[in-house]
């Protein structure tokens, strides 16, 4: 990040499309949705002052499509939607993972299932973030818990996706997407480009290696076959044949999932001492610290796990906490969903979900009278 | 690799040789209008073809532009179109071609096709009607005829069809053609016009399915009857336009039914748009 | 213009005899061989009949029959050409393969 940068209030949805532009991205499609809406709109007024395309589809589903046939032509997509949009989304989000097309979906999560309370926060799309398409394929989501957050993480959601050739989820909430706060924006940042092919359209293997970072575009000469099928190193169907068909299955798979040392991030409050672990992300982060430090007066150890990366989940580093703490209290705008990863990591260690339902956010005192019950 | 003995001019320029044979039935149609595009593109040029990018939805015709040794995106059942208008935004330069079934784009892809059509974006898209859902082994389409026996009609279809080059005319489209793989020729001759043509174009191709349109519906398995069949009851436009609707019905009218420059392409429109709005920033 | 040959090929044929329905002139009829598919793959029984009309080529839809004129030889060994190349870039593909 350079020097030079200036701190302004911002609301999230404007965080979100500046660093989206400023991590190059020049299409977005999107179809109206509460409460992503808003990001909708922004990216019609700013996209075509820098040259980029904006356009309304039909429905999710196009948008979609839309944004990853964009990206297969050279150019960094999203779209953005809630809920119910993002489960329209599924099959997309699938076909983009099969075919490695790096795009960036941002779900601004409102109260479900279905249409919901349309207006209310949540957390419920945390699991079908990870596992909402059909099939075996890995995913990297991200959940920002503050306008800052919102900035930082959606350029590191671009350079994810270009380096992982993967679709990548932003995993927002309502309350974030319009909460307004004051952000420090560089006017430089890290990005990621694409990745030029190396070597002429007859040496050049599309789906060759762990991961194929070169990555030539449509209408550039190199006579891809991108496949929505199970697919060899050319692109050519595999058919019927199960030993190739598993190896293409497993190299998607660990593509990520034997990266997350290198892709999962957190960050830790007051963690050195604490024998109570608070594991949160997003809008009840902030109730978490706040009951952290309301602890801390009373004399109880606890500290905060600010999970920045959902998935691919950070075993490790869950396990290596619960040889350390107590417990582990997780509060969650939803019935306890990371909370089931976290038991699943910690092993033998107590796991408290706190759930907050009906589109309210989490008190400290919420938080507080779980950590007293294992204090 | 096994190596082929072939000695097709097309074949070896155009197409991915190292998939062939193709995994079409014996007798298919889609062969034949894959033929009748690499013609309509040896006849348009080399540099035509270079800039070219094949999109398709899933069915028999979605493999269609898999064998072919150019870009090709394989997509999703039905979104072909969503996909085909994101590349067309971002590379205005290319043809971008989709190739697309009858209930691939009629049933599923049906939304996504009347919108293509109303924003009237420069794609050419090759409708495959066999009547029927060939790959899944012969169910009911929008396009299967009334009283038809088919894997999920077992007591005859009840659903009536509707007229896709009238459809696509009150949506917006601005280049509209029917053929049959019967018309070679001018199946050819509308498939280089429709590339050329800088709006949302349509060529339907009324196909034949000897596996299972000819076998269940028709009665013809043999393709040669069934080309018959398509040789017999095809009308010209312009001599359907003097018969009334009970002479007309069963047969089908091919023919170009529309053509029309003066919508504005979208891409161009957007583009236009975003000098305005860089001129204002 | 004269027709050196009709080329038909064993591999791709897939015997729906559209070409044999097709031609105008009786220059091919349905073979009494079978290939590997246990098709009868057809052979041309009166090549002086052939003017190039090439109606069997359009009728083909599994590019099996390629209708050989000496306007053609040049533009389809340059076809061949291209083709090889294809080739050495698929050979090369598949010796590399996709990582275990």
């Amino acid at each position: 990040m350079s020097s030079k940068s200036e701190r302004r209030l911002v609301v999230g949805y404007d965080a979100l499309t500046d660093a989206a532009i400023m991590a190059g991205c020049r299409f977005f499609a999107g179809y109206p949705i509460t409460p992503a809406t808003e990001i909708a709109e922004e990216m019609a007024r700013k996209l075509p002052k820098v040259g980029g395309i904006f356009i309304q589809m039909e429905d999710e589903m196009a948008s979609l499509m839309a944004a990853i046939g964009a990206s297969l032509a050279g150019l960094k997509a999203m779209t953005a939607t809630s809920g119910p949009g993002f489960s329209l989304m599924q099959e997309a989000i699938g076909f983009a993972a099969i075919t490695e097309t790096p795009v960036v979906i941002a779900d601004a999560q409102r109260v479900g299932p279905s249409t919901g309370m349309v207006t209310m926060p949540a957390q419920g799309d945390v699991i079908q973030a990870r596992f909402g398409s059909h099939g075996d394929y890995s995913i990297i989501a991200i959940a920002p818990s503050s306008v800052q957050d919102i900035f930082e993480h959606t350029i590191m959601a671009f350079n994810y996706s270009e380096l992982y050739r993967t679709p990548v989820i932003l995993l927002l909430d309502e309350i974030l997407v319009h909460l307004r706060e004051p952000v420090l924006m560089p006017d430089k940042v890290e990005v990621v480009e694409r990745m030029k092919p190396s070597v002429p359209p007859e040496e050049f293997i599309p789906y060759g290696g762990e991961i194929q970072r070169e990555m030539p575009s449509v209408g550039d000469g190199y006579n891809l076959l991108i496949e929505s099928v199970l697919h060899d190193e050319l692109g050519r169907r595999i058919g019927t044949d199960s030993v190739k068909g598993s190896r293409m299955i497993k190299r998607l798979w660990n593509k990520i999932e034997e990266n997350v040392e290198k892709i999962a991030r957190e960050e830790f409050f007051m963690m050195d001492d604490a024998d109570i672990a608070i594991v949160a992300y997003g809008s009840p982060f902030r109730s978490a610290i706040k009951a952290a430090k309301i602890a801390r007066d009373k004399g109880i150890r606890a500290g905060v796990v600010k999970l920045v990366t959902l998935w691919p989940f950070h075993d490790s580093m869950i396990k290596k906490i619960s040889e350390q703490v107590k417990a582990f209290i997780v509060p969650e705008m939803n019935m306890g969903k990371i909370a089931r990863e976290v038991k699943r990591a910690a092993g033998d260690a107590k796991v408290i979900n706190v759930p907050k339902l009906g589109g309210s956010l989490h008190t400290p005192e919420d938080i507080l009278s779980a950590i007293k019950e294992v204090a | 690799m096994r190596k082929l003995d072939f000695s097709h001019y097309l074949a070896k320029k155009y197409m991915r040789t190292d998939m062939l044979p193709h995994a079409f039935c014996p007798g298919c149609g889609i062969g034949i209008i894959q033929r009748a595009v690499l013609m309509a593109f040896e006849e348009l040029g080399d540099e035509e073809w270079r800039k070219t990018v094949f999109v398709s939805g899933i069915g028999c015709s979605g493999w269609a532009p898999t064998y072919f040794r150019v870009d090709a995106i394989h997509a999703l059942h039905g979104r072909a179109l969503p996909l085909a208008t994101g590349i067309k935004l971002a590379k205005p330069h290319l043809n971008v071609v989709v190739f697309m079934g009858d209930g691939d784009s009629m049933a599923i892809g049906g939304n996504h096709l009347i919108h293509a059509a109303r924003r009237n974006i420069g794609i050419t898209a090759i409708i495959v009607n066999n009547m029927i859902y060939s790959l899944t082994g012969g169910q009911l389409a929008p396009t299967t005829p009334m009283y038809s026996y088919t894997n999920t009609s077992p007591y005859g279809n009840i659903e009536p069809n509707f007229d896709l080059m009238e459809l696509m005319k009150a949506a917006g489209a601005t280049y509209l053609a029917r053929w049959t793989t019967w018309h070679f020729v001018q199946l050819k001759n509308s498939l280089k016009k429709a590339i050329k043509h800088k709006g949302f174009s349509v060529v339907e191709v009324i196909s034949q399915c000897p596996t299972y349109t000819g076998r269940y519906i028709l009665r013809k398995p043999d393709p040669r009857d069934y080309m018959q069949w398509m040789k017999d009851n095809s009308i010209l436009l312009d001599v359907a336009k003097g018969m009334d609707e009970r002479e007309l019905e069963g047969k089908i009218v091919v023919g170009e039914f529309l053509e029309r420059n003066d919508r504005t392409e979208f891409s161009e429109l957007y583009w236009s748009l975003i000098k305005k709005a860089e001129v204002k920033a | 213009m004269k027709v050196i040959e009709i080329r038909i090929s064993q591999d791709l044929c897939k015997g729906c005899l559209l070409c044999v329905w097709a031609c105008p002139y009786g220059v091919l009829e349905a073979g009494k061989e079978r290939n590997y598919r246990g098709v009868e793959v057809p052979i041309v029984t009166k090549l002086e009949e052939c003017r190039a009309c090439r109606l069997c080529e359009y009728r083909c839809p599994d590019f099996a029959i390629q209708v050989i004129t000496d306007k053609d030889v040049e533009k389809l060994r340059e076809a061949e050409q291209m083709e090889l190349r294809w080739q050495r870039r698929v050979e090369l593909a598949e010796e590399v393969g996709v990582s275990e």
